[in-house]
This record gives C-alpha cells, sequence and structure tokens, in this order.
C-alpha cells in the first residue's frame, strides 16, 4: 500500500488533573495507519496496555500490509494489540486487568479508508461542513441501547455510561467493529480519546474541525478546548484531511502569497517615498526623531498592509488608521495634518506597485486592486472617526444652547425681592427636572460594550441568528442600565416571540443564551482596555445577561401559568360534577328503599329511616 | 491569586452574600446558587461538568419544599447580585473579579434553564391531568345521566302506587 498524500497530525495532552498519560498514538503515513489508543487499568498498568497495543498493532500492519486486505488487516492488527496486551496482563500481576480501547484508521489509494475499534474512544467525518460520528461507543448503556432495553435519552443520565462493555486486552479475543469509508476531498477524519469529546461541546469540535485550519493547529485547538473545558482526562486528537484537487490559485490566493510577499520585499522602498514626500515632517510625528517617526507610522502601515494581503482582512490597516487618527484627534489635532499623512503612504504605496506592475504586470495589476483597497478600508476608518467626532461637536452645541437659554431664563427672571441671583442650582445633576438617564454606565465601560458586542458578534457563526440577536439585546439593556429591568424584558420578549412553552421551544433560546455568555465573556478579554475597565465591561455585559436570562425565564413561567388556572378549573369542575353523582347516587338509594318498602313491608328498610339529608 | 485563593476568597464572603444572619439555622435561600459558584470556581473554564444536574437536584428539592419558580430565580437574582456588589468590593485585582463574574454568569445562566425546564415540566404535568381530569368529567357525566334517568324511573313508579 503505497503513502496517501494526506495531510495529517496527532497531538495528545495529561490533561488538567491526571498525572500521567496513559493514551498513545499511531501516525504512520507510509502505512497509512493512525490511531488513538486510551489506556485503562491501576499503577501505570493503563499506559503500558496502550503502549503494548499500540506496537503490536503498528507491527503487524508494517509486517502484514503486502499480504492483507485493508479490512482483514486492521482487524487482525487489532486482534494482535489484544493477544499482545492480554499475553502481558497474564505474565504480570501489578498490571492484571489493564486493557485499552483503540480506534485505528487505515487510509489505502484512492480515499478507500478502513476503521475499526474498540472501546470508548471515537472516530468522527468531517463532510460539507457537517460532522458525524463514524464509530458507537462499547460501553454498557450504549449495549443497552441497542438491544432496546433503554431509551437513547435515559442513556446520557446512566450512572453506567461511562463502563465499557469491550476493550482490547481483557479477554483472549477482542470483537472488533470495522467498517470502510470512502474518503473525498476535503473530507476530514477526527480520533479521539474520551478525553476530547468528554470535556468540549459537539458543537466546538464541529467548529473547530471544519475551520478550515492546518490540521496541526486544529488538533492543538481542540485539546485546549478540552482543556478549557475542564481537561479531567488525558486528551488525545489525530486529523486526517483528503487533499482537494488544486485548482489554479485563484486572484485572492496570488494576492495573498505572491503579492504579499513582493509587498514587504519593496518596504524599503516605500520607507524612502514617505521619507522624500516629508514624513518626518507632519504635526503627528512632530517630537519624535525621523528614524523613530519612520518606524511608528510607515513602517507600522507596511506591517498592517502586509498581514491584510496575507490574510485578506483588512483589520490591520483599520485598528492603524484608527489609532494613529483617534489618538491624534484626542489631543486636539486637526483634520488637514492626517490627511496629509495618509496622502503620503499612499504615494509610498503607489511607488511599490509601480515597480511590481514593472517586473510583472498581471501581479502588479492585482497588488494595485488590494492595497487600494487596503487604503479605502484606512479611509472608511478615519470617516468613522470624523463622524463621531462630528457628533460630539453637535452634543456640545445643543448643551451650550440650552445652557444658553437657562442663563437667559435667570436673569430675565422677575425678582420681588430685588435679589439678583436666584437659589436655583446651577450644578447640573442636581437640577430636579434632569432626566434621568444611565446614572451607572459610564462612557468608558459604554465603548467598552459596545467594543466587546462587536467583537462578540464578528466571532458569531454567520447561521446563528439567535445568538446574534441575544448580543444585540445584551447591548441595549447593557447600555441601557445594569439596574434597569425594563429594557432586560421588551428584549426578552422580542426574544421569545411566539414560541411554545415546552423543551424543543425554549432550549435554543437558552443555548442561544449560553453561546452568547460564552462568546461575550472571551470577547471582553480582547478589547484595547485597562483591566479594570475590561472587568467593569465584563461585569456589567454580565449583569445585562443575568437579567436577560432571569426576564426570560420569567416569560417561560408567564406562559405556563395559565395550565395551571385551568387544571385547577378542572379540578373543580370535576369536584362540583362528584358531588352532583353523590346527591343523585343517595337520592336513588333513598327512591330504591321506598320502592322496596311499597313492594315488601316485611323489608327492614323503614325500620332504619330515610338516609337523604 | 492561585485558584485556591480565590476559591477560599470568594468561600468566605458566604455570610455576606447569602445574609445568613438573616436566616439562622435554616438555609439561606440561594445557597444551591452560592454553592454552584464555588464549584464552577474551582473547575474554571467555559462549561462546568455536571453544574447543570447539581443545579437541577438543589431547584427540584426546593420546588418540592413548597418554593414557587418565581422565588427561586429571585434569590438567585439576588444572590448573583450581592456576590458581584461583595466581589468588587473585596478583590483588589480585577483579573480575579473577571474570574468570579464569570463563574457567576454561567451559574446565573444555568440556573435560570433549570428553572424554566422545571416549569415547563410542570405545565406538561398538569396539561396531562387536565386531560384525566376531563376524562374522569365524561365519565361522572354518563353517571349523573344514568343516576338521572334511574330515579325518574323510580319516581314514576312510586307515583303509580308500587
Amino acid at each position: 500500500m503505497t503513502a496517501p498524500p494526506l495531510r495529517m497530525a496527532g497531538d495528545t495532552h495529561v490533561g488538567r488533573v491526571r498525572k500521567t498519560n496513559e493514551d498513545s498514538l499511531i501516525v504512520e503515513p507510509r502505512a497509512g495507519l493512525f490511531a488513538v489508543l486510551d489506556g485503562m487499568g491501576g499503577a501505570n498498568a493503563g499506559d503500558v496496555a496502550s503502549r503494548t497495543a499500540r506496537d503490536a498493532i503498528r507491527d503487524f500492519v508494517l509486517l502484514r500490509r503486502a499480504s492483507l486486505g485493508p479490512k482483514q488487516l486492521l482487524e487482525q492488527a487489532l486482534q494482535a494489540g489484544n493477544s499482545a496486551v492480554h499475553l502481558a496482563a497474564q505474565r504480570s500481576r501489578e498490571h492484571h486487568g489493564m486493557g485499552t480501547t483503540v480506534v485505528a484508521c487505515l487510509v489505502g489509494e484512492s480515499g478507500r479508508t478502513v476503521i475499526a475499534h474498540v472501546g470508548d474512544s471515537r472516530a468522527y467525518l468531517l463532510r460539507d461542513g457537517r460532522l458525524q460520528a463514524l464509530t458507537r461507543d462499547h460501553t454498557v448503556v450504549e449495549e443497552l441501547v441497542e438491544r432496546g432495553l433503554l431509551a437513547a435519552e435515559e442513556a446520557g443520565r446512566h450512572p453506567h455510561k461511562n463502563v465499557l462493555s469491550r476493550n482490547l486486552g481483557s479477554r483472549p479475543q477482542a470483537r472488533v467493529d470495522v467498517q470502510e469509508i470512502s474518503m473525498q476531498g476535503g473530507d476530514r477524519i477526527l480520533l479521539c480519546s474520551d478525553g476530547l469529546y468528554g470535556y468540549a461541546s459537539a458543537e466546538g469540535i464541529q467548529y473547530l474541525l471544519g475551520s478550515g485550519d492546518a490540521p496541526e493547529h486544529v488538533c492543538r485547538d481542540l485539546i485546549e478546548l478540552a482543556l478549557r473545558g475542564g481537561g479531567g482526562d488525558n486528551v488525545s486528537t489525530i486529523v486526517l484531511e483528503a487533499p482537494t484537487r488544486t485548482p489554479a490559485p485563484t486572484s485572492t490566493q496570488v494576492v495573498r502569497t505572491t503579492g504579499a510577499t513582493a509587498w514587504w520585499q519593496k518596504r524599503q522602498r516605500f520607507l524612502a517615498v514617505a521619507k522624500e514626500r516629508g514624513l518626518t515632517k507632519n504635526p503627528i510625528v512632530r517630537g519624535l526623531d525621523p528614524k523613530e517617526a519612520l518606524e511608528v507610522v510607515a513602517q507600522s502601515l507596511c506591517e498592517a498592509v502586509f498581514h491584510d494581503l496575507e490574510k485578506s482582512t483588512g483589520v490591520n490597516v483599520w485598528t492603524f488608521a484608527q489609532n494613529l487618527a483617534g489618538a491624534w484627534f484626542e489631543r486636539g489635532g486637526d483634520w488637514a495634518a492626517v490627511r496629509g499623512l495618509i496622502d503620503i503612504l499612499s504615494a509610498g504605496a503607489r511607488a511599490v506597485i509601480d515597480e511590481v506592475s514593472a517586473a510583472d504586470p498581471q501581479l502588479g495589476f492585482l497588488l494595485d486592486v488590494a492595497v487600494s483597497r487596503a487604503f479605502v478600508v484606512a479611509e472608511l476608518a478615519l470617516g468613522g472617526l470624523l463622524s463621531d467626532r462630528l457628533q460630539k461637536v453637535d452634543t456640545d452645541l445643543i448643551q451650550l444652547i440650552a445652557q444658553n437659554d437657562t442663563l437667559d431664563s435667570a436673569i430675565e427672571e422677575p425678582s420681588d425681592t430685588g435679589e439678583r441671583f436666584t437659589e436655583r442650582p446651577t450644578i447640573p445633576f442636581l437640577r430636579p427636572e434632569r432626566p434621568v438617564t444611565s446614572p451607572g454606565v459610564s462612557s468608558e465601560v459604554l465603548d467598552g460594550i459596545h467594543k466587546t458586542v462587536t467583537i462578540a458578534r464578528a466571532r458569531t457563526a454567520p447561521r446563528a441568528e439567535l445568538v446574534k440577536q441575544v448580543l444585540v439585546a445584551l447591548d441595549a439593556i447593557a447600555a441601557e442600565n445594569s439596574v434597569s429591568f425594563a429594557t432586560a424584558v421588551l428584549s426578552a420578549r422580542e426574544l421569545y416571540g411566539v414560541r411554545a412553552a415546552d423543551d424543543a421551544g425554549i432550549m435554543p433560546l437558552f443555548d442561544a443564551l449560553d453561546q452568547a455568555r460564552v462568546i461575550t465573556t472571551a470577547s471582553v478579554h480582547q478589547i484595547h482596555a485597562s483591566e479594570a475597565s475590561r472587568a467593569r465591561v465584563l461585569r456589567a455585559i454580565s449583569t445585562a445577561h443575568q437579567r436577560l436570562v432571569g426576564a426570560t425565564t420569567g416569560l417561560v413561567l408567564e406562559a405556563v401559568a395559565p395550565y395551571s388556572e385551568r387544571l385547577r378549573d378542572v379540578q373543580a369542575t370535576t369536584a362540583k360534577l362528584r358531588e352532583q353523582l353523590e346527591r343523585a347516587e343517595r337520592r336513588r338509594a333513598a327512591l330504591e328503599r321506598k320502592f322496596a318498602a311499597n313492594t315488601d313491608p316485611s323489608s327492614p328498610w323503614d325500620d332504619h329511616g330515610d338516609t337523604e339529608p | 491569586m492561585a485558584e485556591t485563593d480565590l476559591l477560599e476568597g470568594v468561600r468566605v464572603l458566604r455570610d455576606e452574600v447569602l445574609e445568613t444572619v438573616h436566616h439562622g439555622d435554616r438555609e439561606p435561600p440561594g445557597a444551591e446558587v452560592f454553592e454552584a459558584v464555588l464549584r464552577a470556581l474551582a473547575v474554571g473554564g467555559e462549561s462546568v461538568p455536571g453544574l447543570d444536574l447539581a443545579l437541577h437536584d438543589a431547584v427540584a428539592r426546593r420546588l418540592a419544599w413548597g418554593d414557587g419558580e418565581e422565588v427561586v430565580l429571585a434569590d438567585a437574582e439576588a444572590v448573583f447580585d450581592r456576590l458581584l456588589g461583595a466581589v468588587e468590593r473585596a478583590f483588589r485585582d480585577p483579573a480575579d473579579q473577571m474570574v468570579v463574574v464569570e463563574a457567576a454568569t454561567l451559574v446565573a445562566v444555568t440556573v435560570s434553564r433549570v428553572v424554566a425546564l422545571a416549569a415547563v415540566s410542570r405545565a406538561s404535568r398538569e396539561r396531562a391531568a387536565r386531560l384525566r381530569e376531563e376524562m374522569a368529567q365524561r365519565q361522572l357525566q354518563e353517571a349523573i345521566e344514568r343516576e338521572t334517568s334511574t330515579i325518574a324511573l323510580l319516581e314514576d313508579e312510586l307515583k303509580r302506587g308500587y
């Protein structure tokens, strides 16, 4: 079997709780063999078991791959691993009872792939963005479910859900499940131990596996995910990716690779033109050494453009322009200086593009478009800042006019006592007519909240509309006032809509609320602010979150309240009917007694009298 | 602050957050929320294995003892607010404050979900009970009709001189 042209990576981590790593990996690209083994047994026996099985499986495949078909080869290799562990367990008292799980994958030519497993280590397939489990855990609970002795929904809560029904090493012969699939271009297979899926959500695994990052990065990120989820067990992952047919590179790819490199190679030219055009004399860099000025402004922009070209984004140039102009405007700087600086940098970029075009016109054209786009992004960032400034000027003007009006009315106010000044409070927040607006949220926190929510929305999956709605609601509630419930209730009503008051109706909403919590918490740490400010922002958003979930739960309680009322009404009606029936029964009994007395005078009924009330 | 120190730091805020002085020997309301925050801090991370189950048990116990869902929810909210206030005052390092706030938010969201699910389960039980009552009503109606017709017959017979 020739080695398949796969992209692959494997990684393992001891976790946060265990002291030893009892997992083992097989990554044999030459033979197309990959496996994850998770050992078990006290006194390091698990480590011994997984290593023994690993060596036996690998040796078997390497020795016999020419003589056996892939399915037979992998099944017999796992049997060989089982025998090796079983024998080792028999020989040593301290290793008695040891065993290991295994999930193994043998990738053949043209994507034909055999997967075999014993125990609860799993294989997943990611195809067209959808994750599906290829293996079924060999646990007691799963076997019960398979035989119809336990409901699937009870399996997750079963106390013995982690008790294995099969493993390698406990018996002379292992029962191996083998299946064959055909890997298509772009498919990804994940082999993992229970330390991954036990501590990371399926959504998280799907997201990382489908991120498009290189397999080694995916492995690392998956392990990180499990560690953040508690890391209570050893974590092992192997990611395999079937190659896609490489099409001719697109314009974007050319810019990301050749274009970005060409730009970076010409950075000295960029700096030289910027210096020639007088960047070092611009008021924004006044006070800086010319060399330092070039580094701070021209070199930074050059790097920002390079990173944006590499990643086809505009975020670096945007941030550069905002930081540069924002700081300048805060110091009271004027617009002309910013305009002049951007024109100088633009001239430098033009010079670089001209040089690249002279050498390679096609590349020069693509680079021209990409760099022009970067400068448009910078202009947009500046436009945003200018817009903020105009708004501020607008607000200041309105306040100034209001203050003038107040002053005029105070002067014009007739005074019977002849006093020149009234006792009307002049400190704005003591004015009784002052509207109550957001007393608890400072502008710094407000800004942090908006930034956090913006980052959180960017991190949210495009289809997660409900999560995005929750983020918008959080922004509104946190910005409004952290102690106000009105906005929280209104937002909760919008989110709740016309959901049915049952599990299927409300669970997506609570899942979205939880996802929004995770995303915003992570996003707070990404805003540019002091730690103290971040703590205040997190507190405001968390309070808003609590209010929102509280209000949502309140709506659920409101929605289910009629059920109790209706039940009480129905119970009251039933009680009335029972009374009515009892009365009718007593009446019938009395009539029967009378009837019996009339037909048979010797009847004892008359002696006892009528019992009707 | 080390994780264990932080945990201890929050643990000593228990009396303040739960206002134990107002409740004497009784378990203060919202104690389950505070315990869950401690558990979340001990484990760390975005999600805490078993937190749902632990809170589900605690909430179910309170509901079984007669507390309404609204009361459980209000207690959780009060504990959340008091905890955030106490933490801001007690911890100087903003990083420590953030860790506790994250844990408290996780617990707040989980409690709300557990309460909402408990309410929904109760509603479905009540829906089933209502159906049973309506079935019983139909049977009672039939029985009453039978009794009424028998009574009419008997009265008729008695009038005719039996």
